[in-house]
């Protein structure tokens, strides 16, 4: 009964070449059984992506909050946030609940408008962000997942590249979960364009 | 042990919400209480009841909006003192949209848009039953027949007597009773 | 609290204003002046610092503060309600935005919620208006941009290229009409500045002691403490020493 993994479900983000990558499973179980094939955990804000896993209910409260939190900067300061401002933002919030938190896995993805750099991180639930050159996973499938992205993973990959590698690694890793899997949605994010691809896996 | 207890609440002209708590009475017992799924539900009921007359009846909540506004409260309770132990479905029609919708909630507070549902045992006896003949584009009938084959798998295979179904159905006119 | 008043002491006249409001800005305008220049790369803050006594140290009187590294702001006015005043600000640039985001906020922002302490107070109970206008200045890392805004005691605030405060606002203000222009850079602008403070000069000698001035350039890195740290850049805000002040006199 381990709230991180009642409902199921993976994430992972990748850095590219002036690009970045994230993806997330589209299972929404019950312990062992399924309930929904189509639960998508990434949320995007503006330019910034969010991908979370973890206790369903907390994926929800989590997400919506953020997006009330979001908006009003954005009214407030007439401008997107910034992948490393929303990091922030988001690392804040959690912390707030560091005595009953949310059981939630959060990562993020996106392309910084002023510099152009890629970025990406990752969080526990209470916060303490995990930033990264390279990948970031999170999830019941995250050990298969640093296991194929150790693997799979090379610097410098263009947008097609990157988006092949963080595909296998999705679903190579979901294939070895019962937990996730069930269909897969992937963003490939570009300086001047966001790419979401369905992916089609087996339904078992 | 009551024999007839709907666990249906209307919400609206055009919304029906199905609750189920932990078994036996407890919805009588938890009631002196003052805490009980019956409780929740209406609490709910009424809300949503009241929005439509703050509205002057000229717009009722939509089935999304619901089941948003439910799964908030039950989100409140889920970290209060003694949070509410149901799990619900929630069926209704979008007058606006002209598309029928159902909604699944956990106790955890967890809700996904789904095209059929069941909480407890009959998820284990009804889904695999669903899943082979449930398509995105069947009409009332043919739902109303695999609804059927699901309950004949429970009265055949759940070693209980589950005395009777309740069944309603909700299209864009409204919420009606079936002779089950 | 019984012996306490608690409803507000800014209520509307009959003809429709609030004349508290009105009283405040007659206390910032028996203020000594203060004036701002925005230049391309930065911009400038300078006040006169008058000492009622020659046996007061000047240098214990401080009339610009930092408020983050990149933000600094200056007043006309009454002295012990900008110290509140500043104290705000530098409370409110954390909790409602550093311990948030882990970056200091925008000037725009910071202006905005130093604003909104100014406009409570005229409409809470108890309470009456500050006494003073500010002139704010900042350094905007996401635009990489300097920003100049005035704040009076109402809550209402502007941005300006250039503009005057207190006593001689008027006169400094058209004397900035003349000496402005576009494309100004940070060192003419204190030249301005300093021009400026002397046309509207209420008396005593333009020196070190006497003149205050604060800037928002380049970024300070002697003023961050250490050295050696990549991607570290010092407080874009900073106070002239007074031998700085002297120097850029000197060459008037």
């Amino acid at each position: 009964m381990d709230p991180f993994s009642i409902n199921g479900g993976a994430c992972v983000a990748m850095v590219g070449k002036n690009c970045v990558a994230i993806a997330c499973d589209l299972r929404l179980g019950k312990q062992t059984l399924t309930i929904s094939n189509n639960y998508p955990k990434i949320f995007s804000y503006g330019d910034t992506y969010l991908g979370l896993t973890g206790l369903a209910t907390d994926i929800e409260t989590v997400s919506t909050d953020l997006r009330t939190k979001v908006n009003m900067y954005r009214l407030r300061e007439e401008r997107d946030i910034e992948p490393e401002t929303f990091t922030n933002l988001v690392s804040s919030y959690l912390y707030q609940r560091r005595f009953g938190p949310f059981y939630v896995s959060p990562v993020v993805a996106g392309i910084n408008n002023r510099t152009g750099e890629p970025f990406i991180a990752a969080f526990d639930c209470l916060g303490c962000t995990d930033y990264s050159k390279d990948f970031v996973v999170s999830g019941t499938s995250s050990n298969q997942l640093f296991g194929t992205c150790e693997s799979l993973w090379e610097p410098g990959l263009e947008p097609e590249d990157l988006f092949e590698t963080i595909s296998q690694v999705l679903l190579n890793s979901m294939d070895r979960d019962a937990l996730a899997g069930w269909g897969a949605h992937v963003y490939i994010i570009t300086k001047d364009q966001v790419i979401k691809r369905l992916l089609k896996t087996r339904q078992d | 042990m009551k024999a007839e207890d709907d666990k249906t609440r209307i919400l609206n002209d055009h919304c029906l919400m199905a609750y189920s708590g932990e078994a036996g009475d407890t919805g009588m017992l938890t009631r002196s209480f003052g805490r009980g799924k019956v409780q929740f539900a209406e609490f709910i009921q009424a809300n949503v009841q009241l929005y439509g007359m703050r509205s002057n009846c000229t717009q009722a909540l939509s089935p999304s909006s619901v089941s948003s506004f439910v799964r908030t409260e039950l989100a409140k309770s889920l970290r209060s003192r003694k949070p509410y132990n149901l799990n619900l479905l929630i069926g209704g029609y979008d007058t606006v949209n002209d598309k029928p919708e159902l909604y699944w909630l956990d106790f955890l507070a967890a809700k996904d848009k789904l095209p059929y549902a069941a909480h407890g045992y009959a998820q284990y006896y009804c889904l695999s039953i669903l899943d082979k003949h449930h398509h995105p584009n069947i009409d009332l009938e043919q739902g109303l027949k695999i609804l059927r084959m699901c309950i004949e798998e429970l009265d055949r295979r759940m070693p209980m007597n589950f005395k009777g179904v309740n069944v309603k159905v909700i299209t864009k006119t409204g919420i009606q009773d079936l002779e089950y | 609290m019984a012996d306490r008043y608690s409803f507000s002491l800014t209520t509307f006249s009959p003809s429709g204003k609030l004349v508290q409001i009105e009283y405040a800005l007659a206390a910032v305008n028996q203020g000594v002046t203060s004036l701002g220049i925005k230049a391309t790369n930065g911009i400038v803050l300078a006040t006169e610092k008058k000492s009622t006594s020659s046996l007061i140290n000047p240098s214990s009187l401080e009339k610009i503060s930092l408020i983050t590294p990149n933000i600094g702001m200056v007043y006309s006015g009454m002295g012990p309600d900008f110290r509140v005043l500043v104290d705000r600000a530098r409370k409110v640039s954390h909790t409602n935005y550093k311990r948030i985001y882990n970056e200091y906020p925008p000037t725009r922002i910071l202006v905005q919620d130093v604003a909104r302490v100014m406009q409570e107070a005229t409409q809470s109970g108890g309470v009456r208006p500050y006494g003073v206008s500010l002139l704010v200045a900042g350094w905007d890392e996401h635009t990489d941009t300097p920003a100049l805004y005035q704040v009076d005691p109402s809550g209402s605030y502007f941005p300006w290229k250039a503009t005057a405060i207190g006593k001689s606002a008027t006169s400094a203000k058209t004397f900035l009409e003349k000496r402005y222009a576009e494309g100004l850079e940070l060192e003419d602008a204190i030249h301005i500045a300093l021009l400026t403070l002397k046309e509207t000069l209420e008396g005593g000698e333009l020196n070190g002691d006497t003149v205050e001035i604060g800037i928002v350039g380049t970024p300070a890195d002697h003023l961050l403490g250490y050295e050696g740290v990549e991607g570290k850049k010092g407080p874009r805000f900073r106070k002239l020493s007074p031998q700085e002040i002297e120097d850029y006199l000197t060459n008037l």
